[in-house]
């Protein structure tokens, strides 16, 4: 089922102080920027966890202490940064992406990306040696004592991912800042996510409409940290 | 044959082995007893080719583990199985536990094969694996999660995992320590069929009366190194070694 599908199946609602398609494109615009985000965050950070859960190297603590800082980094300078960055003066400038979804791609992947990493890291190094020796007697390469450990830490690692989503989809200050909040003329979302909307819809006065999307939002994190618990317990298992 | 010669290896500055030479056949238990901190795990990670030591040789059936390319040895690493003293099942089935080591050895094709099977839910089976599964007496636990198995069946399971792939040699470190005496008995019956599938075994235990039952040869490791080593009784009714002697009569305390 594509993101637009599930969009439009989500609000189940008549009579609405809204146009038709409003909250849709909202759902529509904060599902596709945080599941890009996400995805490309877990291409990057699953790599860098393992190399670095594998490795010993000069400054690896100061790597670690630079991800775990990266988790508390407030979203609105990070919003600036890369405002600067895809601004036309900056190094992106030529790319024309400020007030783009793909610009809060980039700020949500900023934002994603040191959760996921140091979650997974933990989730690696928390294997217990016993286990790599294990792969290793039995005949396994290093890739194959790598896949093991990844199995072994597909829990805490899957947890990571869903934290680095929640993370994602309830940001509101750097999406403000580096997408703008815009719509069509016909009140489409171009830009405007559900947390962006629920800020602009309060700020005028539209306290029904900012609830309606709030319980959007909430019912949103709520699926995403149920899976979280679910998998958090015991894990099926596979034969 | 494993052959350990004139091995001797050091954590930091810290001697550890010190002058040992050894060799296990196919077909044999040796058991290495000693007080516990002398090195007897260390050891059995030499004889596994898990360590490199810090000076002497090691060579399996002539050929010398540590001056070949990594592609060799771990042709080589794979005649041998290795249980550990502390349990290390992965977090899967215990039939994925045993299988493994057959796995790890099938080309990436046969495994993405398999895995895209799993995935479909059609699992296919290892005789060997039910076979070694039987071996210990854990048949009917094929598809139950290792993580739900007594501290004695896990170890059990340790060991049918090490014996799926039909390994030369194999090697147990303290397997029944943690054990109650009917798995100790379950395990001991193992290792005897597995000598009789012609492997060799080494076993290292603090347990001497455990070495005395089950090894056909035993090796004193004290120390400063392997005092003595020989035939089971030799060494427990008539060893040479004084430090042996009074290590085997209980006057010699670690």
């Amino acid at each position: 089922m594509s993101l637009e599908a599930v969009a439009q199946s989500l609000p189940a609602l008549v009579d609405l102080p809204f146009r038709e398609g409003y909250v849709t494109s909202i759902i529509y615009v904060s599902l596709y920027v945080s599941v890009v985000a996400v995805t490309l965050s877990t291409l990057f950070s699953i790599p860098v966890a393992l190399a670095m859960g594998f490795t010993d190297f000069p400054g690896k603590q100061f790597v670690k202490s630079v991800i775990n800082t990266g988790m508390g980094f407030p979203s609105v300078v990070v919003g600036l940064l890369v405002l600067f960055t895809v601004s036309n003066q900056g190094p992106l400038g030529e790319l024309e992406l400020i007030f783009t979804r793909e610009a809060m791609i980039i700020s949500q992947f900023v934002l994603a990306t040191p959760p996921i990493t140091a979650i997974s890291l933990a989730a690696i190094t928390g294997v217990s040696d016993n286990v790599r020796e294990a792969a290793r007697a039995l005949g396994g390469t290093r890739l194959d004592v790598a896949l093991v450990v990844i199995k072994e830490a597909r829990y805490g690692i899957g947890t990571a991912v869903l934290a680095g989503f929640g993370r994602a989809i309830s940001e509101v200050g750097s999406v403000l800042i580096v997408g703008g909040n815009i719509t069509s003329s016909q009140g489409i979302s171009k830009t405007r996510t559900l947390t962006t909307a629920i800020q602009l819809e309060a700020r005028q006065g539209q306290y029904e409409t900012a609830m309606i999307l709030g319980a959007v939002l909430v019912a949103i994190v709520l699926v995403v940290n149920g899976i979280v618990v679910r998998i958090g317990d015991t894990g099926p298992m596979d034969r | 044959m494993i052959r350990l010669s004139k091995v001797t290896h050091a954590y930091g500055d810290v001697p550890v082995i010190e002058d040992v030479s050894l060799s296990v056949d196919p077909g044999e238990v040796v058991g290495i007893i000693g007080p516990s901190g002398v090195g007897k795990t260390t050891l059995l990670r030499i004889l596994a080719l898990f360590v490199r030591p810090r000076d002497g040789t090691v060579e399996l059936d002539g050929e010398s583990v540590w001056s070949v390319e990594e592609g060799e040895r771990l042709a080589l690493r794979r005649r041998i199985g290795m249980v550990f003293q502390e349990s290390s099942l992965f977090d899967a089935t215990v039939a994925r536990n045993v299988e493994y080591g057959l796995r790890v050895r099938q080309g990436w094709t046969d495994r993405l094969r398999e895995q895209l099977r799993s995935i479909a839910g059609r699992n296919g089976s290892w005789d060997a694996v039910d076979e070694a599964l039987d071996l210990v007496g854990l048949e009917d636990k094929v598809d139950q999660s290792a993580r739900s198995l007594s501290g004695g069946e896990a170890q059990r399971v340790s060991f049918a995992r090490a014996l799926a792939y039909e390994p030369t040699y194999l090697m147990l470190d303290e397997p029944t320590s943690d054990l109650d005496p009917r798995n100790t008995g379950l395990i001991e019956e193992a290792i005897q069929e597995a000598r009789d599938r012609g492997i060799g075994v080494v076993v290292a235990t603090h347990d001497m009366h455990q070495a005395e039952r089950i090894a056909d040869r035993v090796g004193v490791l004290l120390g400063d190194g392997l005092t003595e080593i020989g035939p089971t009784e030799t060494i427990f009714e008539n060893p040479t070694d004084e430090r042996t002697r009074k290590f085997i009569s209980g006057e010699l305390v670690y």
